[in-house]
């Protein structure tokens, strides 16, 4: 059933995820993604994965406005040099 | 060093090297907004130009890093230097319109493309998923490094916290 699945699947340009692709994709996120490392990849539905995912780039997406925020902070404590200095060499040293 | 490190420190030099081009061209003194602008700004560029042009997401970033900052002079500079470096024209996002899909996975197939940039541009399903699997893991670089930064104390340089 499964192997009649995914070949319908290549048949039509791949109009659905087959589930070799995601048995792929949940392997590949478990070492990315902290919540799909708890389960089994064999109960893992396209769904949860795709939802997980969603989750896990809106979070990101926010945390990088908010850095930005903070670091826009930290510039405009001290409008002179050293602020930025101090994070030029920080990213130098890293 | 590996591969992870390897994308932190690509993006470090390209960040490093958009930071400068926005300083020297921008007008001081900015206000927070403008300069949180700024900020995110060079800090998308330089992700997507770390990896380089042979991803949709990225030629999709710089396109659209482009259009937010069509009329602003200081970001014109950093793109132009960003564009250089791409060897594939960048692609124009047109938005669809509202896409109502009725399963679970199609629908949340279409929120997937609407987060990874370009996205919305990839009909096949595969490309996709190798897509978004590599812009995590520049994204996560983005944010790791980003928030290192953001422990440095002002005055001492030194991180204010053991993060990382």
């Amino acid at each position: 059933m499964s192997s009649r699945r995914s070949s319908r699947s290549r048949q039509s340009g791949s109009s659905r995820i087959s589930d070799d692709q995601i048995s792929d994709l949940v392997s590949k996120l478990q070492h990315l993604i902290p919540e799909l490392h708890r389960r089994r990849s064999d109960k893992v539905s396209a769904s949860k994965v795709l939802q997980e995912t969603c989750n896990y780039i809106r979070n990101l997406h926010r945390e990088v406005d908010d850095l930005s925020d903070r670091l826009s902070e930290l510039l405009a404590s001290t409008d002179d040099n050293s602020a930025e200095a101090a994070i030029i060499r920080s990213l130098l040293n890293y | 060093m590996s591969s992870y490190n390897m994308v932190k420190q690509e993006f470090i030099k390209k960040w490093i090297t958009t930071l400068h081009i926005l300083d020297c061209s921008v007008e001081h003194p900015l206000n927070v907004t403008e300069r949180k602008n700024a900020i995110k700004l060079s800090s998308d560029i330089a992700m997507a130009a770390a990896r380089s042009s042979s991803t949709v997401w990225s030629r999709a970033l710089i396109s659209r890093s482009g259009n937010k900052t069509a009329n602003k002079p200081m970001a014109r500079r950093v793109l132009k230097k960003a564009r250089n470096r791409m060897k594939n024209r960048c692609l124009t996002l047109r938005r669809n319109g509202n896409f109502t899909a009725k399963s679970g996975v199609r629908r949340r197939t279409e929120l997937l493309k609407r987060l990874v940039p370009g996205g919305e541009l990839i009909e096949n399903k595969d490309y996709l998923i190798r897509e978004t699997l590599d812009y995590i893991v520049y994204l996560r670089a983005q944010v790791d490094v980003m928030r290192t930064v953001a422990a440095v104390d002002s005055v001492t340089g030194n991180l204010t916290n053991d993060n990382n």
